[in-house]
């Protein structure tokens, strides 16, 4: 859920139900300022999130972006906030943050500044021990110096990919004459995002749920940074798959994992199996010609409940193609996930792709993951 | 072509595919017809192939195949980006070379399949597109001339940067006598490559037909960290498979100079000691009689780098001290940069002064014009296959210097083969697996 606040008060409520577009519904905004005594003026964030699901294992991830002149946005770094509203926010209810030092932030009254406050439904991935079985070329990240391996510590991934009207919202932000949109995301099949006349941009009726496609590898990155999510590595995204040994983790091991090899998020049946489709994969039988929905096949989804891990869209990940002699070089990305014009088989775990980060492809989205937030 | 039914022919063995000689030289195109093409091998740079071929209005998509069923999406989904018609996906080329209505294949498989696939298209009648490294042994190469010539058929390699302006230009310098005399070419190729991983043999994942994938090469347990490009049966090497290009590049410049006379190796697999079989490093010296051709190339040398995306097509020059993939003329007057990504090339008089630049632009959308004028006029191509044999054949003549333990070897061009270690000879040929053998006559 978005909110959009224009401050001429020092007391502000907006509510909104935007929950159609895969952001978390947020009321009851109300933002205030206050003088401290040594600390500098501290902006007070109070909001209420009642959405039902959200719980230690599906948490939200709340993040704050305020702008200036309509044009300039900025992410509120989490290490400026304090309270238990923001980053990932594990129960329903009411929230306080205070956001600290605004005075750095070069406005000194709130009244000139817009604050929106947005939420994600993230799932949690325990720490511990998983099967990767995605060799070669998956989970070495150059850039990270990550290497494949079978044990991840604790991160939230997105539970879903990310929509259409989320990325419309993200695009509406940042603004400009196209940074982030091209012109085959008019494509209403494949697609939906309508650029205006005045460079604003439009979700086409009815393509709201469904998730983002044509967005190239950086597009995929600056959407997450705006966030202050990044993209999940080849490692994350398959233990997020098939889950580890242990469903709650390695510092519990109370919930073993019956399946640790999957072949597929829901167990080793196929996408098709005695008539039951649990994915959207190439063709018209699972009742998708294109895209569907995000969350369509959500009784079929990763042992954390993830869903649209298998088909739909591939989905880019942080990870470089190492294997090649274009390793490094023309810097292809691995892309993972199946989509809706993959083969049944190409839904599965290890299936990988790789693809130039440029590539615009209708088969192709995203989602975001975070790491936990160290306490100081 | 669909007088008789193909998998019976493959009872047999290949050599029985003259049987579907065509010995026409191509159909007439008019002048709004549509090449229709079969891509084969469905890879990165296969897809990027049936990616560039269908955005052109002068040519579809019939066919997407790979054995791997999983490789269709990204291919196809390029390709409907691209065209109005869906293509056919198979996993069987020989569906595409039934066809009649077919007029190309284009064979971007791994370097075991360039020979059996670009002769069997031939023998069917298509024109090929065949990507580098030409051919996986010297012998096998041979014959893909002698099928092209044979079948009458366009064969086009996928060496694109010869069709390039500037590197025109750079030979037309080279050529109006402003380096002096040449006598060395180094050619590099400087890499930075991962250590293979050392896992079990799995199962053959479903929807790969693993056998049509491993083709003349033998059936060996399947193993995804088994990486082809460092496996002999498989494979020229990394290096060559990378090297082809500026080797290539080289014999351009210097006139598409033949056969060299000798050819001498160092290195192996000094750095990568991962199980692979082919050289993470090779020092080869071809000698021409006074010119000699030097290819330094490594596979764990960071600091030397590709050129980087920014400069490539661009009005830049790279670094060329640590650029990976240069090539350095040197004559008696003067001396020569040369990029091959689109890097351009300086020339330097004989007190190091900058005597004259050329920016780059790739060449790939004029190599791809030039295979599809050809197709119509059935001239030969810029990367004609005669040319891809004689560019490949020093990647062979290095690696089979370093296979019977870095000698010193004589070269006959007549034959085709070694004249000072009969060693040698065993490897110009590989052993193929039935029924995908090439046949001594094709």
């Amino acid at each position: 859920m978005l909110h959009r606040l224009s401050l001429s008060m020092s007391i502000i409520a907006v509510c909104c139900n935007c929950s159609y577009s895969k952001w978390l519904e947020i009321s009851n905004i109300k933002i205030r300022q206050e003088p401290t005594e040594l600390g500098g003026p501290k902006i007070i964030i109070e909001y209420d999130i009642e959405n039902p699901n959200i719980s230690p294992a599906s948490p939200a991830y709340v993040f704050i972006r305020y702008g200036k002149d309509e044009t300039n946005w900025y992410l509120i770094a989490i290490d400026r906030l304090q309270g238990n509203g923001f980053d990932i926010v594990d129960k329903p209810g009411h929230k306080r943050i205070i956001w600290w030092g605004t005075d750095q932030t070069s406005f000194a009254d709130v009244n000139q500044v817009d604050i929106r406050v947005r939420g994600i439904q993230m799932i949690r991935i325990p720490a511990g021990e998983f099967i990767m079985k995605s060799l070669p070329g998956g989970g070495y990240d150059e850039s990270k110096k990550i290497t494949p391996t079978s044990n991840l510590p604790l991160f939230y991934m997105a539970k879903y990919e990310t929509t259409i009207a989320m990325y419309t919202d993200y695009l509406n932000e940042i603004g400009g004459e196209g940074a982030g949109w091209n012109q085959r995301m008019n494509n209403s099949n494949r697609c939906g995002i309508v650029r205006n006349s005045n460079y604003t941009y439009s979700v086409e009726p009815g393509r709201e749920q469904y998730p983002i496609t044509y967005v190239s590898w950086y597009d995929a990155i600056n959407f997450l940074q705006w966030c202050g999510l990044r993209l999940p590595t080849e490692a994350e995204w398959e233990k997020a798959f098939r889950g580890g040994f242990f469903l709650d983790g390695d510092e519990t091991k109370k919930c073993p994992n019956p399946m640790p090899e999957r072949r597929y998020p829901w167990g080793d049946q196929a996408p098709n199996a005695d008539g039951i489709y649990r994915c959207n994969y190439d063709g018209t039988e699972d009742g998708f010609d294109y895209t569907a929905p995000v969350g369509s096949f959500a009784k079929f989804s990763s042992p954390y409940g993830v869903c649209d891990l298998a088909g739909n869209v591939a989905e880019w990940t942080l990870d470089w193609y190492s294997t090649s002699y274009h390793v490094g070089l023309d810097g292809f990305r691995m892309a993972r996930g199946g989509s809706w014009m993959a083969v049944p088989d190409a839904c599965d775990a290890i299936t990988a792709a790789t693809q130039l980060p440029l590539k615009e492809s209708s088969i192709m989205g995203f989602r975001g993951v975070k790491e936990q937030r160290k306490s100081y | 072509m669909k007088s008789l039914n193909r998998r019976e022919f493959m009872k047999g063995s290949i050599t029985s595919a003259a049987i579907f000689t065509v010995l026409s030289q191509g159909k007439a195109y008019g002048a709004n017809e549509r090449v229709i093409m079969g891509v084969m091998g469905l890879g990165g740079r296969g897809t990027y192939l049936a990616e560039k071929f269908a955005q052109r209005p002068d040519v579809e998509i019939a066919y997407l195949c790979d054995p791997n069923t999983r490789r269709f999406a990204r291919a196809r989904e390029a390709v409907e980006e691209a065209q109005d018609k869906k293509p056919k996906l198979v996993q069987d080329f020989r569906k595409i070379l039934d066809d009649p209505s077919v007029d190309v294949l284009i064979n971007a498989t791994p370097d075991h399949w360039h020979g059996l696939g670009t002769i069997m298209a031939c023998q069917a009648g298509k024109d090929v597109y065949v990507e580098k490294p030409l051919a996986h042994n010297i012998w096998e190469g041979r014959k893909m001339v002698e099928a092209a010539r044979k079948y009458k058929r366009v064969v086009q390699v996928g060496m694109q940067s010869r069709s390039a302006a500037y590197t025109k230009k750079a030979k037309q310098y080279i050529e109006s006598g402003k380096l002096g005399d040449i006598y060395i070419v180094r050619v590099f190729n400087m890499m930075q490559h991962p250590m293979q991983t050392d896992t079990p043999n799995q199962p053959v994942p479903e929807g790969f037909d693993y056998d049509m994938w491993c083709g003349p090469a033998p059936k060996i347990p399947y193993n995804p960290s088994r990486q082809w490009l460092n496996q002999w049966e498989y494979s020229c090497g990394p290096i060559a498979g990378d090297a082809i290009h500026q080797l290539d590049l080289a014999r351009y410049l210097l006139d598409d100079i033949p056969y060299p006379k000798t050819v001498f190796h160092a290195g192996g697999v000094n750095v990568l000691k991962d199980g692979r079989e082919t050289p993470d490093t090779q020092l080869a010296t071809f000698e021409y009689g006074s010119l000699t051709l030097l290819l330094e190339a490594a596979l764990w040398t960071p600091y030397m780098k590709k050129t980087p995306i920014e400069i490539r097509d661009s009005d830049r020059f790279p670094n060329w001290l640590f650029n990976g993939t240069k090539i350095e003329i040197s004559g008696t007057e003067g001396f020569m940069h040369f990029g091959r990504h689109g890097d351009g090339w300086q020339a330097y008089n004989a007190d190091g002064e900058l005597t004259q630049s050329e920016y780059g632009r790739q060449g790939d959308k004029e190599h791809q014009d030039n295979f599809i004028d050809c197709i119509r006029t059935r001239k030969k191509p810029n990367a004609d296959v005669e040319i891809g044999h004689q560019s490949v054949l020093l990647c062979h003549m290095a690696n089979i210097s370093y296979r019977v333990g870095n000698q010193k070897l004589e070269f006959d061009p007549k034959t085709e083969s070694f004249t000072n270690c009969e060693q040698a000879n065993k490897y110009l040929k590989r052993k193929y697996r039935k029924p995908w053998v090439v046949p001594d006559s094709v």
